[in-house]
């Protein structure tokens, strides 16, 4: 192929120097993105003394202390019984999982109806619906609070759900728009010329857009989970999730930091299978829809 | 292809007199008219439920930006514009927006330079696939346990990052978080640890879609690889950065868990971003009123980048360019 050819001829100096230095690169940027997960995970099962051992500044052989101390679980044990985790998990997953699947649900009934009707006004709505999503959480969080104090919803999960959907729902909402948008109409008509009313001909064509529901289910999932400002404000009292708990174990003074990287483990362990599972949406789901792979 | 043109195509169907019946003749029953309000019946549920979440409060938030909110038995006193108009004078208001300004600006450029960096050598690597799983776990951390994380790291006695940092003569005893001089980069290198990959992958994407031919017209022309890079991919990454830029942008705005975990605004205010001041007027002094007034010029704010966002993403040539045709 000639165009190979030309290409492969390209040997100047940059791509001599490219070839040595991306290598190098790639491999600072491993250690740079890994090396905090690791040091959390490694620290979570350290007592008290080994985590504070440091070597001397400068005396990088001494680094080697990371790796001297006898493994213990104690910290994942005492979050459970002494700290009540198990109720803090069970929360973010009632919490997130909640939220994720009322957000999925209704936002697909309106997506589905937005990318099918034509109306004046259809832009503004839009905008309106994405706009929601991108305030700011310090910003509504003081009315939401007091609107929620007033109904008694603060510090229940209930409340936390509803919280979390104010930025879920209009992300499902506008990103299952755009999977709508792809599925042909032809494929509604076909199921009503059988026969079929309108909502079963919308029902009919739900397993072709099934991929997609779930991988925002799982998105969902994952910013209702990761979310603290919501969980401690609005959940403060009965219904605190993890990243909140997480937080609050950080006291004034003798912080036990083997019990809060434990903390971050525990908060952290679920997401990364759950985030890598849905891989292909990912880009598309953090960029709102504007960026596919 | 619609239903009202496949009709008319046909020729049974034409105006020409064929002796029988026209659509215009059949049982209205037959062929009933689309119903708008099935539309309207499956998106009020998300639409009345998004509304009661976001436009009341929305409403409560003007209206608690014109009063001094009052606790318990005391009632709320309407001030007018006082709220806002003390804004002007209040340095940490002014200084917030500032500091706002300088982190998302270090932030962003480091991300870039680095992100795109990262994305071109990904592009070329043969483990390209691995790689980007590796690299983006960051991004699956809770923000406050990612802030929680590097608290610990930068620890002044026992933080191995403090060791590291102190190891190749950056800094002395003084961990990063301590100095007012060195705080902001505290954070804003968390934020880059998180929020690369973003960038990365977002620029990979766009890549992906430089044009194969156009590489190769400028290549027979005479030029190397670096003016490739900056001819041909530059340009036809650019609508992907910009979107990468203004969302991480307005995240700043959206996402203050990771500084709230590290600093809470110290040293001496120095990481006290404007939605960091925020938090605190409502929440540390409950000032309400005042902070309905700071919340409502950072909705305006990002209201604006908002719009700014969706016009780039609907532009057609965009648009085109983002979707590309390689949908698999």
């Amino acid at each position: 192929m000639a165009s190979r050819e030309i290409i492969s001829y390209d040997t100047g100096f940059f791509v001599k120097a490219l070839k040595w230095i991306s290598p190098i690169f790639l491999t600072f940027f491993l250690v740079w993105s890994l090396l905090p997960l690791f040091i959390m995970f490694v620290s979570s099962l350290k007592d008290l003394l080994d985590a504070f051992s440091v070597p001397a500044p400068g005396d990088w052989a001494g680094a080697t202390v990371f790796f001297d101390f006898s493994p213990t679980f104690a910290h994942y044990v005492a979050l459970f019984t002494e700290n009540g985790f198990g109720t803090y998990l069970f929360n973010s997953l009632v919490a997130s999982i909640g939220s994720a699947m009322i957000a999925v649900t209704l936002g697909s009934m309106c997506a589905y109806s937005l990318s099918r009707s034509e109306f004046r006004g259809k832009k503004d709505l839009l905008f309106w619906i994405i706009s929601t999503r991108m305030a700011p959480i310090v910003a509504v969080i003081v009315p939401l609070y007091a609107i929620f104090r007033s109904v008694d919803l603060v510090g229940t999960l209930p409340g936390l759900i509803l919280a979390f959907t104010t930025f879920n729902l209009p992300f499902a909402i506008w990103m299952l728009k755009g999977f709508f948008d792809g599925v042909p109409y032809a494929i509604e008509e076909a199921a009503q010329v059988d026969g079929q009313n309108r909502f079963q001909a919308f029902l009919t064509i739900l397993p072709l857009v099934a991929p997609g529901l779930g991988a925002f289910v799982i998105l969902c999932i994952l910013f209702a989970w990761n979310d603290f400002l919501f969980a401690t404000i609005i959940g403060s009292g009965g219904a605190k999730t993890l990243p909140a708990a997480t937080r609050e174990l950080v006291q004034p003074q003798n912080i036990d930091w083997g019990k809060i990287m434990a903390a971050g483990v525990v908060t952290t362990a679920p997401m990364i299978p759950l985030g890598l599972l849905v891989r292909r949406y990912l880009v598309a789901g953090l960029t709102m829809g504007a960026v596919k792979e | 292809m619609t239903v009202s043109t496949s009709y008319k195509g046909h020729p049974a169907l034409s105006d020409q007199d064929w002796g029988f019946s026209t659509i215009s003749e059949m049982p209205a029953t037959m062929n009933p008219a689309p119903s708008r309000m099935f539309y309207v019946y499956l998106a009020a549920p998300a639409i009345i439920l998004l509304a009661a979440i976001t436009i009341y409060p929305f409403l409560w938030l003007i209206y608690m930006s014109f009063h001094k909110v009052g606790f318990g038995a005391a009632g709320d006193v309407f001030v007018g514009v006082e709220n806002f108009s003390r804004l002007f004078s209040d340095a940490r208001y002014i200084e917030g927006w500032g500091l706002l300004a300088k982190y998302s600006a270090i932030c962003l450029s480091i991300q870039v330079v680095v992100g795109v960096t990262l994305a071109v050598v990904l592009n070329n690597s043969r483990h390209e696939k691995v790689l980007v799983t590796l690299f983006l776990m960051p991004m699956m951390v809770s923000p406050v346990v990612a802030g929680l994380l590097f608290y610990y790291l930068y620890n002044g006695t026992f933080g191995w990052y403090h060791w590291i940092f102190q190891s190749i003569g950056l800094l002395g005893e003084t961990s990063i978080l301590g100095s007012t001089k060195t705080a902001l980069y505290g954070i804003i290198l968390v934020d880059v640890w998180q929020w690369t990959p973003l960038i990365t992958l977002i620029t990979l994407a766009g890549l992906k879609r430089v044009p194969q031919d156009q590489l190769e017209a400028n290549m027979v022309d005479g030029a190397g690889s670096i003016s490739n890079f900056f001819h041909v991919s530059l340009p036809n990454i650019y609508p992907f950065l910009l979107i990468a830029v203004l969302l991480r942008f307005m995240d700043n705005f959206r996402f203050i868990d990771a500084i709230l975990a590290l600093t809470g605004g110290g040293p001496s205010n120095s990481t006290r971003l404007l939605p960091v001041y925020l938090f605190d007027v409502s929440f540390q002094f409950f000032k309400l009123g005042r902070g309905a007034a700071i919340a409502l010029t950072l909705l305006i704010v990002t209201i604006i980048l908002g719009m700014i966002l969706v016009r780039v993403l609907e532009d057609p040539a965009r648009k085109k360019a983002l979707q590309g045709d390689t949908d698999n």
